[in-house]
Formats: structure tokens, C-alpha cells, sequence
């Protein structure tokens, strides 16, 4: 990937991490990343109009609480934020689409997006993510995070 | 004033942040009705009183946008203010929306702050 797009998405994803969830993507080397990070999931989805493409996001399993608990202001222990989960994963996906694809496009072109799903995502499925050349990868509060942004 | 508030979003979390925001802001609430998507908006909207409508616009079933122009053609909900909160920042989005009769726009994440400003602007144009 070009390295000024990169950066452009990775500040456009952490500053999505830092407001919505309140926590803090630090970019990092993909060698730095586990080749099996154990149990992960997949948030995807995908963008047309100006441009078409997808949009993917692969966490550990566990991260998924954490991050509904922290958008919505729960004890990480509530059983709420074990529920709400994969749906507060699908709505960090959201907003950092919208915010990636105004970086990138600027404010002007339209976009329709798809509504995010979330998958289990294997240990296959997770290094060909990681070993992308469109994926990028980061730390979260010291969770292992990639992210692909893939433009047809 | 508390206003009956409706929330449209196929996402609970949404929904949740869009509650607790809400009472963040000083918002006074009278009954908040949710829904999770266009279609059971519409349904929440014939159903009971609503002074004002949150809505995303991607949504399964009937989208937010889908909803607003059905509102539009309709005699008393086409009086009801909608607010798109949304991930997307098109400028000629937002006029589109607002050419389809939606009253603004609050693009995510957004502040307590901030949406005590818009629906201030929003209910208070409502009320001249």
C-alpha cells in the first residue's frame, strides 16, 4: 500500500478507536503480530458509488466486550457488553469507513454502505489478512488489529 | 419541554449510545421509542406521539432515507423533524438529505455538546 494512504488510514481508524471506544491504535508491524492471535472475529463491509470496495476488521474475540463496554460506558464484566459485542465491533467498522473514505475522497463523492457483519474469522483467514499488502496492522490497548481497506 | 423522542438504527449499540447521549446533553426526554429499521420507525411513528425522529440511513428493510421520503408523502408525519445521524461526511449527501425533508445532520461520533446544539436548532425552528 502507499505509504501516505496508509497513513492516512491509520490516523483516520485510531482517531475513530480514540472517540468512539476510548481506546488508543498504535500502528505496528505486522511481524510484530501473532500469526494466530487465538480466537478472532471479522468485521466487513462493503462501500460503492464513488468507489467500490470493502472494508475489514479482525480483532481477538475477547476484544469485542471491551470495546462495547467502553462505547457504552459499562463495567467490562457486565454481561450487557458481552452481548452487545460483535454489534459495537460492526458500529466502530461503520464509522471508520465513513471517516476513511472522506479522508481519501474528500467531501464531496457519495457513497451507499452496506451494513457491517460480523464472522469468526480462522487462523488461515487471519494471516492471509495479516499478509495482505491492503492490510495494516495495529495495537489496541494491547490487542493485535488488522485492518484492510480494499479499493477495486 | 420533554419530547418523545424515536431512535431508528439496526444497531442496539447505536441506539444505546444515541440514549445515553442524550441524557448527557440535558435532553429532556419524554418517552424514547426505538426501532431497527425504517419500516418499524414508520410503524412507531403511526403508533404513538413522536416529536422528533433520530434515524441512520443504512438500514435492512427500509432505510432512513426510504423512511424520510415516506414520512414526507404522509400528512401529519411529514410535520415530524428527523435528525440522520450517520458515518458519512458527503457534503452532497447531507444536501440530498435535507432536498428529502430531513432537518439535519449529525455525523459520528459526535459530542453531547453537539447534539444538544442541533436538536436546540432543531426544535426550536419547530417552534418559530
Amino acid at each position: 500500500m502507499d505509504s501516505e494512504r496508509g497513513e492516512k488510514i491509520a490516523r483516520a481508524f485510531s482517531d475513530v478507536f480514540e472517540k468512539l471506544a476510548f481506546m488508543f491504535a498504535e500502528p505496528a508491524e505486522k511481524a510484530e503480530l501473532p500469526d494466530d492471535p487465538g480466537d478472532a472475529v471479522l468485521a466487513r463491509m462493503r462501500f460503492s458509488g464513488h468507489w467500490r470496495g470493502t472494508l475489514e476488521l479482525a480483532v481477538p474475540a475477547d476484544m469485542c466486550p471491551e470495546i462495547a463496554a467502553n462505547v457504552l460506558g459499562l463495567e467490562p464484566d457486565d454481561e450487557t457488553a458481552e452481548t452487545r459485542g460483535p454489534d459495537a465491533l460492526k458500529e466502530v467498522l461503520n464509522v471508520t469507513c465513513g471517516s476513511i473514505l472522506t479522508t481519501l475522497a474528500g467531501d464531496q463523492p457519495v457513497f451507499d454502505l452496506s451494513v457491517p457483519e460480523v464472522l469468526t474469522l480462522e487462523p488461515e483467514g487471519w494471516k492471509e489478512l495479516l499478509d495482505s499488502e491492503e492490510s495494516l496492522a495495529f495495537t489496541v490497548d494491547e490487542h493485535a488489529v488488522v485492518l484492510r481497506f480494499r479499493q477495486q | 419541554m420533554a419530547y418523545n423522542i424515536l431512535v431508528v438504527d439496526d444497531s442496539e449499540t447505536v441506539r444505546a449510545v444515541i440514549k445515553k447521549t442524550l441524557s448527557l446533553a440535558g435532553v429532556e426526554v419524554g418517552t424514547l421509542y426505538q426501532a431497527g429499521n425504517g419500516q418499524e420507525g414508520l410503524e412507531a411513528l403511526k403508533a404513538n406521539w413522536i416529536d422528533l425522529v433520530f434515524a441512520d440511513i443504512n438500514m435492512p428493510v427500509m432505510t432512513g432515507i426510504e423512511m424520510v421520503e415516506r414520512m414526507a408523502s404522509d400528512g401529519m408525519l411529514k410535520t415530524v423533524p428527523v435528525i440522520i445521524v450517520s458515518t458519512e461526511g458527503s457534503a452532497t449527501r447531507i444536501e440530498q438529505l435535507k432536498s428529502a425533508g430531513v432537518s439535519a445532520y449529525i455525523r459520528k461520533p459526535f459530542t453531547p455538546e453537539l447534539l444538544r446544539k442541533v436538536v436546540d436548532e432543531v426544535m426550536g425552528a419547530r417552534h418559530g
